[in-house]
């Protein structure tokens, strides 16, 4: 195992006792890439899903631009199909869950007291397996081709010439048959349908680690009703994500199939449903919007007690609340399909499980808001981020439980209303929240503060523009704007709030620059954190800032919810909370204990497999693609071979490496746990 | 283990179990009193010979002897067949519709029909137009490249 700087290390090169050294750098590149540290997978996460953000905000540009004017040409209708498919793939796939999965593997060993999550080496394949993934689907751009139907003609001004044009098409639901060889030839919508099988898989792998380490590795004392919300709602997600996952996988499966093999099962020719794929998709597809907005609801609820200085108000219905609305999750994905034609038992059904689980969710807003009550509120970014959330979640929530009348929803469907509705969740929701987490922990990623005044700026300018683009469009919808249309026409009379989304877009894109530059910024130039910045209450800000790499100098002993809280305050007779006389001791006491551990901790060894496999996994998806080219069976050999063989080294490398005269097992009691689980993983 | 509840809280709780009430009376009411329905499976239909089965075979308006009109529509990439129809104000439409390609979303502007057409399968959709003019039929469901080109209309006569 690799051991930490402190204490001086007797740490000297020697010969390797199998043919499989673990790699020993823990920086630079290789540090990086060979790295099971959940911190580093946890900001690599971020940085990714960062750029995928970027980019896919960059389509929705496009997108507006071409939708500003009427009879617009400014893309072709080509380009513009591919910009909102890869729009709105990209944001939920390669943003929105990895930006939380970021959240999670940050956060979660900090937040529960470990050292790492259960399983360090499947965190790190699950990384590279979802960035190779995303690599692999966003080269559509650069390998992929789009091409008329079977049989069909192009249209004016259908240009498929265009390397964006060339991109998947076939829309982020891709609905069968428009999906399917006939309809969508060439190969972009292979890439879109392996790309998210591969992205998928990243995904569930980290599920299954995240459960385990909750259940396992939760510091003495943490009761499962003494953990941080943002514990629980992983803990939701995971679940959402085990059960939801497989369901897009076989649907996925299927379309490849149909695509690749020649099966039906979505080709009515042939005797298959199109509306199979409808139910299959959005039997995942709702649980993914609770999968997105969740960890935004975790982390709100970290972000509004800190800075109203009082506990979350009801905590357990808060975090039972979130537990209901991802089981009621699976039973409204037909409300997507009222026009598909379902019976009234169905829409009946459908119709009242979709505003049943306005109920939890309406839980949570009130206890936001009670929490809120009476605090001390101080308007920091992060705070500002969250109360943005809880405003703009309840118009997107509102906007929502129209969907359970059936004929207000039938009315809906295909409309622009439907993505008003949906990006006031998603951004006012999730992103909102995403935000506000990663202001908050900013000071404990980098030990540096960010910049207030840019960061306030960051928000005003967010809030304003995320209005400007996304409430009008409820308009635009009412007034019967078809979702998906390449242009609109003068005559429509939809010119004046077009143009307002358009602008409204700009101003979400300047705000996003300053995020940047706030975030470059202070993190070369940033005033130093201290510790403790916020004054916080759970367990993770307990320790130094910026976190050092083996998190728990001495791994901590909980006594309550909010933990942190009760160490610094205690209540005076009128029940208000009150400094404990000794504040400042506790305090400089856990900074220096923090800093300097008492005896050598073991963490986790690098590895190069998890990078392998997900290199291999890549290899294996291109060939799919295209085995009916000839040389895609030889790419799936290749991959084959890499990720097979990264599993046989996976296995039986060294659990630690050898150092000179200090042998790793002679530890404390401290350090079984996550040596045990790095055991059980190479068993398992 | 509930205290005695705060008059806010009450109020609240009242509120949220009324408007659940509410809602479901007004699904109830919605379905069984004023007869909306959303278009339901009414036939199946082999998408490859979509021109040779009945009532496909020819496309167009009906008018029939109880003064409804039947408008039987094949929706296709990328156009309506036929792309107008023509009914005197006061008649009520059958529109009755299939697909030989991929789905398609068919919506006519300023009414409430908005029906998925499936292939393989046959929708069936009526509405009832009251006063003279033009509405626009579009394409409601992405149907590929030429989707933005999917238009038609209801011509009402006076």
């Amino acid at each position: 195992m690799a051991t930490t700087a402190i204490p001086p290390q007797e740490e000297t090169p020697s010969a390797p006792t199998t043919i499989f050294r673990r790699p020993a750098s823990t920086e630079g590149f290789w540090g990086w890439v060979t790295t099971t540290d959940h911190k580093k997978i946890g900001i690599m996460y971020g940085y990714s899903a960062f750029f995928f953000f970027l980019l896919g905000g960059i389509e929705a540009l496009l997108i507006r631009v071409q939708l500003a004017v009427p009879d617009n040409t400014f893309l072709s209708a080509a380009e513009y199909n591919a910009a909102f498919t890869m729009h709105a793939t990209i944001m939920v796939f390669l943003f929105v869950m990895p930006m939380a999965a970021a959240f999670f593997n940050y956060l979660l060993p900090l937040m529960i007291g470990a050292r790492d999550v259960a399983f360090p080496r499947m965190n790190a394949v699950s990384y590279w397996i979802f960035l190779f993934g995303a690599i692999f689907a966003s080269s559509s751009f650069l390998f992929g081709t789009s091409g008329a139907p079977v049989g069909g003609y192009l249209p004016d001004g259908a240009e498929w010439a265009s390397r964006l044009g060339s991109m998947p098409n076939g829309g982020w639901f891709g609905y069968a048959p428009n999906s399917l060889e006939a309809f969508s030839t060439g190969t972009a919508m292979d890439y879109w349908a392996v790309g998210l099988q591969v992205i998928g898989i990243a995904s569930l792998i980290s599920s299954i680690n995240f459960i385990v380490t909750i259940l396992n590795l939760r510091a003495k004392g943490m009761k499962l009703l003494r953990m941080p919300v943002f514990v629980w709602m992983t803990f939701v997600v995971a679940f959402l994500l085990l059960f939801s996952l497989p369901i897009i996988a076989v649907a996925l499966f299927m379309v490849t199939f149909d695509r690749q093999f020649g099966t039906v099962f979505f080709d009515a020719t042939g005797g298959g449903d199109p509306v199979l794929w409808q139910h299959l998709f959005w039997l995942f597809g709702h649980p993914e919007v609770y999968i997105l907005v969740l960890p935004s609801m975790g982390l709100v609820s970290e972000v509004l007690p800190t800075f109203s200085r009082k506990p979350l108000f009801g905590y357990a219905a808060v975090v039972f609340a979130g537990a209901a609305i991802a089981f009621l999750g699976f039973g409204v994905w037909a409300h997507h399909m009222y026009a598909s034609g379902i019976s009234t038992v169905a829409q009946a059904a459908f119709g009242l499980a979709t505003m049943t689980i306005a109920v939890p969710t309406g839980i949570k807003i009130f206890n936001w808001m009670g929490t809120m009550w009476g605090g001390k509120i101080r308007f920091k970014t992060p705070m500002l981020f969250a109360i943005g959330f809880v405003s703009l979640f309840v118009i997107g929530g509102l906007s929502g439980v129209t969907h359970s009348i059936v004929p207000s929803n039938w009315q809906q469907t295909d409309t622009y209303y439907i993505v008003g509705h949906f990006h006031y969740v998603l951004f006012g929701g999730a992103v909102f929240g995403l935000f506000a987490g990663l202001y908050y922990y900013f000071p404990m990623l980098t030990g540096k503060m960010y910049n207030e005044r840019l960061g306030k700026l960051h928000f005003w300018l967010m809030f304003l523009g995320m209005n400007l683009t996304f409430g009008p469009m409820h308009w635009l919808g009412l007034q019967g704007m078809p979702r998906r249309t390449w242009v609109w026409f003068e005559e429509q009379g939809l010119a004046f709030w077009n143009a307002v989304v358009t602008v409204g877009a700009f101003v979400i894109a300047a705000s996003a620059l300053v995020f940047m530059i706030n975030w470059m910024l202070s993190k070369r130039r940033g005033v130093d954190a201290g510790f403790d910045p916020w004054d916080a209450r759970t367990l993770e800000w307990m320790l130094p800032l910026p976190v050092p790499e083996y998190n728990y100098a001495k791994l901590p002993t909980v006594t309550a919810l909010d933990e942190f809280w009760h160490r610094k305050y205690t209540e005076d007779e009128d029940g208000r909370a009150v400094r404990r006389d000794d504040y400042d001791e506790i305090v400089a006491q856990l900074e220096h204990e923090g800093r300097n551990p008492e005896e050598e901790i073991e963490l986790p060894s690098p590895s190069y497999f998890p990078f392998l496999v997900g290199f291999g996994i890549m290899f294996v998806a291109y060939g799919v693609v295209y085995l009916s080219a000839g040389f895609g069976i030889w790419l799936m050999l290749l991959g084959a071979v890499i990720a097979l063989g990264s599993f046989v080294g996976w296995s039986v490398e060294p659990l630690e490496e050898h150092h000179g005269g200090h042998d790793g097992h002679a530890e404390a009691a401290d350090h079984e746990e996550i040596e045990d689980a790095d055991a059980e993983e190479v068993e398992a | 283990m509930i205290k005695t509840l705060d008059r806010y809280e009450k109020i609240i709780l009242g509120l949220t179990v009324l408007g659940l009430i509410l809602g479901a009376g007004a699904i109830a009411l919605s379905v069984l009193e004023a007869g909306i329905h959303l278009p339901t499976i009414e036939d199946r239909i082999d998408p490859a010979a979509v021109r040779d089965t009945a009532p496909f075979d020819e496309p167009g308006v009906t008018i029939n002897s109880d003064g409804t009109a039947t408008a039987v529509i094949i929706a296709q990439t990328w156009l309506w067949e036929p792309d107008t129809i023509e009914v005197p104000a006061g008649t009520e439409v059958e529109f009755v519709l299939t697909s030989p390609d991929v789905l398609h979303g068919f919506h006519i502007w300023d009414t409430a029909v908005n029906a998925m057409v499936i292939p393989g399968q046959v929708t069936r959709v009526t509405q009832t137009f009251d006063n003279p003019g033009e509405f626009g039929i579009v394409c409601h469901e992405y149907c590929g490249i030429g989707h933005h080109t999917m238009f038609g209309r209801v011509l009402v006569t006076p």
